[in-house]
């Protein structure tokens, strides 16, 4: 299995064959192929490869996901609600809070993998998967904070369409409904567009495994070979997901959007609330990728070889034009509140910027719009994995207080000022640390058992790309091939 | 007269289509022949024709499905099971517009998904004509041909440029 170090690229790499200053194509993936064989080498290596810090790291993990979600969970659901932080007047607190950046952070996987599919981005190829795999573990966390948020969650059912003889029937007009359809079709969708393109890499898998491995990957890749036909079925299945999933992930984040904007609260009704919030989640969801990134690539075997700083350079511009296009919203929603003379939003505005919470008010404009501004418009800085990691986490960081600030601050500074009580989360800080417990768990569990790296899609982008002499520099090309 | 069904592996592209096309000539009609490979490749590279897919049809068939289950639940259901809320009217059309997109979007994505199993015969467990060079970048020529030409294949495919040419039985992947 070990991969022969004749072909692991050397540090440096051919730097030496160009002259100082002059751009060397084999720093880019595209422009840089190892023969198939052993490309799968290092993909199947890096999941095979765990160190005692992999096990320390999933130990710590199971303690917490064992406490702060099961434990924590079961407690809640034993003991009623009221050990939750949430009462009058912020009836909606951390629990709703999450579900929103968690469908956030989920924006990433579907905006990566769909738009730069669509959109033929090259770069994209090697950490699509690592970025659906974001979407679905994201949604998982979003929809049990939604579970935690409806208390008695046995009685969840009640929100599906069966006919039933207590005559209860779902209320189609109600925005928490669409959540209820938009997170589904997201959820099933998002995992299906996973699972298509996984299974080339299945099978791949599958033919270099032995023992239960051998049987996992070969129940899951299905019996796939590479025939003309399943290739041809699975890329007119793709190409459609691609198109499809794009609206589907803008109507979710919409939707959830408008469980605000439609009541008449200070704060909340805006007409911008939908693409604002789509911003919103592309950015935390661009930030996640990047701190992904950086894990993967410097915590699993070979990375540094698929996952490059061209990568991160591509990730931080988009970064930073999601940055623009969110100050645009933030700065849109805001300035018309402002001017708007209602003494109730006049109010919490004022509070946002000299109350108890301005510190995250600050942190959210600080993170979400200066610091991008700041930092990605260097190429330099974009460059370096670990400060984008960083940027992406305060960005995250960021979005959370955003979310924050939405829900359960301006609840509480409503038109009642008699109702005005700061909200205090509390086992909700434990089921918190749960979902990011189990977000974690579940991905250094997946990064282990599925080809993190889509390597055929890899190999087609390599076969695609050429460089071409014209006069006395060789240009990059590509061909294409559909 | 058994035939017999042969595999040829190829590195490159070329000379697998190259063996293709010395496949017509030598009377190995397209029906005769199957391409398998690690990554896809446009048939036309290899002179083969388009295969069919109806994914797209199943997709527009699952879109159409949820359209009208989606009709069903906004229009049909709220007077089996009267909601009046708020003065509301019972079935206003703007708010019906979106479960109605979600329910056409949710069964287009399953049919497209269940469309690859069915089109691609997944999941199939059973022996299959395979062998994992494939899934390392190789091209796999698999062609029929009558048991007593074996050796005049091996021969012609080898000088094309063929890794290996041999007989080849489906086998568990």
């Amino acid at each position: 299995m070990a991969v022969s170090s004749e072909y692991l690229p050397a540090a440096g790499g051919t730097q030496a064959e160009h002259h100082e200053g002059e751009h060397n194509p084999r720093e880019l993936l595209m422009f840089d192929p190892l023969p198939r064989g052993v490309m799968n080498d290092m993909v199947m290596e890096s999941m095979h490869t765990t160190s005692w810090r992999f096990w320390l790291v999933l130990g710590i993990l199971v303690f917490l996901v064992a406490t702060c979600m099961i434990y924590a969970w079961g407690y809640m659901i034993a003991e009623g609600l009221y050990v939750a932080g949430v009462m009058r007047p912020a009836f909606w607190g951390v629990f709703l809070v999450n579900t929103v950046f968690w469908i956030g952070i989920s924006h990433a996987g579907t905006f990566i993998s769909a738009i730069l599919r669509v959109m033929k981005a090259e770069f994209r190829r090697p950490f699509t998967r690592a970025a659906e795999l974001m979407t679905t573990f994201g949604l998982i966390q979003a929809g049990a904070s939604i579970f935690m948020h409806l208390g008695r969650v046995w009685l969840s059912y009640w929100m599906l369409p069966i006919p039933n003889e207590r005559q209860l029937w779902p209320n189609f007009h109600s925005p928490l409904m669409w959540d209820l359809l938009a997170i589904t079709t997201y959820v099933l969708g998002s995992t299906m567009y996973l699972f298509l393109p996984l299974i080339p890499d299945l099978a791949m898998a599958r033919d270099r495994s032995t023992g239960w491995r051998k049987s996992f990957y070969r129940i899951l890749a299905l019996g796939f070979r590479g025939t003309e036909g399943e290739w041809r079925h699975l890329s007119t299945a793709m190409n459609i997901f691609a198109f499809a999933i794009i609206p589907v992930m803008f109507s979710v984040h919409t939707i959830v959007s408008w469980d605000f904007a439609m009541a008449m609260r200070p704060g909340w009704s805006s007409t911008v609330f939908g693409p604002y919030f789509v911003l919103g989640a592309l950015h935390s969801g661009m930030g996640a990728v990047a701190v992904v990134l950086f894990i993967m690539r410097y915590t699993m075997k070979h990375m540094d070889y698929f996952i490059r700083k061209e990568h991160f350079d591509a990730l931080g511009k988009l970064m930073l034009i999601v940055s623009f296009a969110y100050a645009y919203f933030f700065f849109n929603d805001y300035i018309v509140q402002w001017y708007g003379g209602d003494a109730a939003t006049d109010n919490l505005l004022h509070w946002l910027e000299e109350g108890p919470m301005a510190w995250m008010f600050i942190q959210m404009v600080g993170f979400n719009i200066i610091l991008p501004f700041l930092t990605l418009w260097n190429k330099r800085l974009r460059q370096t994995p670990w400060l984008l990691a960083i940027i992406g986490l305060l960005i995250n960081v960021g979005m959370y207080w955003e979310r924050y600030i939405i829900i359960p601050v301006m609840l509480t500074i409503n038109r009642m000022p008699f109702t005005w009580r700061l909200y205090e989360p509390r086992v909700e800080v434990f089921l918190t640390i749960g979902t990011f417990a189990t977000f974690l768990l579940f991905y250094m569990i997946a990064s282990r058992l599925i080809p993190l790296i889509p390597v055929w899609e890899v190999q087609e982008g390599q076969m695609t790309h050429s460089l071409r002499k014209v006069g006395k520099a060789h240009v990059p090309t590509i061909s294409e091939f559909e | 007269m058994s035939d017999t069904t042969m595999l040829a592996l190829f590195d490159e592209i070329d000379p697998a289509a190259n063996a293709i096309e010395k496949l017509h000539e030598m009377g190995v009609g397209h029906e005769r022949i199957s391409v398998i490979s690690g990554v896809p490749i446009n048939p036309a590279m290899l002179g083969r024709p388009h295969p069919w897919t109806n994914v797209s049809r199943l997709a527009m068939g699952g879109a159409i499905g949820g359209f009208l289950f989606g009709l069903f639940l906004n229009w049909g259901t709220p007077n089996l099971y009267s909601v009046y809320v708020g003065g509301q009217a019972l079935t206003p059309i703007p708010p019906g517009l979106i479960l109605l997109f979600e329910m056409t979007m949710l069964f287009a994505l399953l049919a497209t998904f269940l469309g690859v199993f069915l089109e691609s015969y997944f999941p199939n467990y059973r022996p299959l004509e395979y062998v994992p060079q494939i899934s390392d970048g190789k091209i796999g020529v698999f062609f029929q041909v009558p048991q007593e030409d074996q050796g005049k294949f091996v021969d012609v495919l080898s000088q094309i440029g063929a890794e290996s040419v041999e007989p080849h039985e489906a086998r568990p992947l």
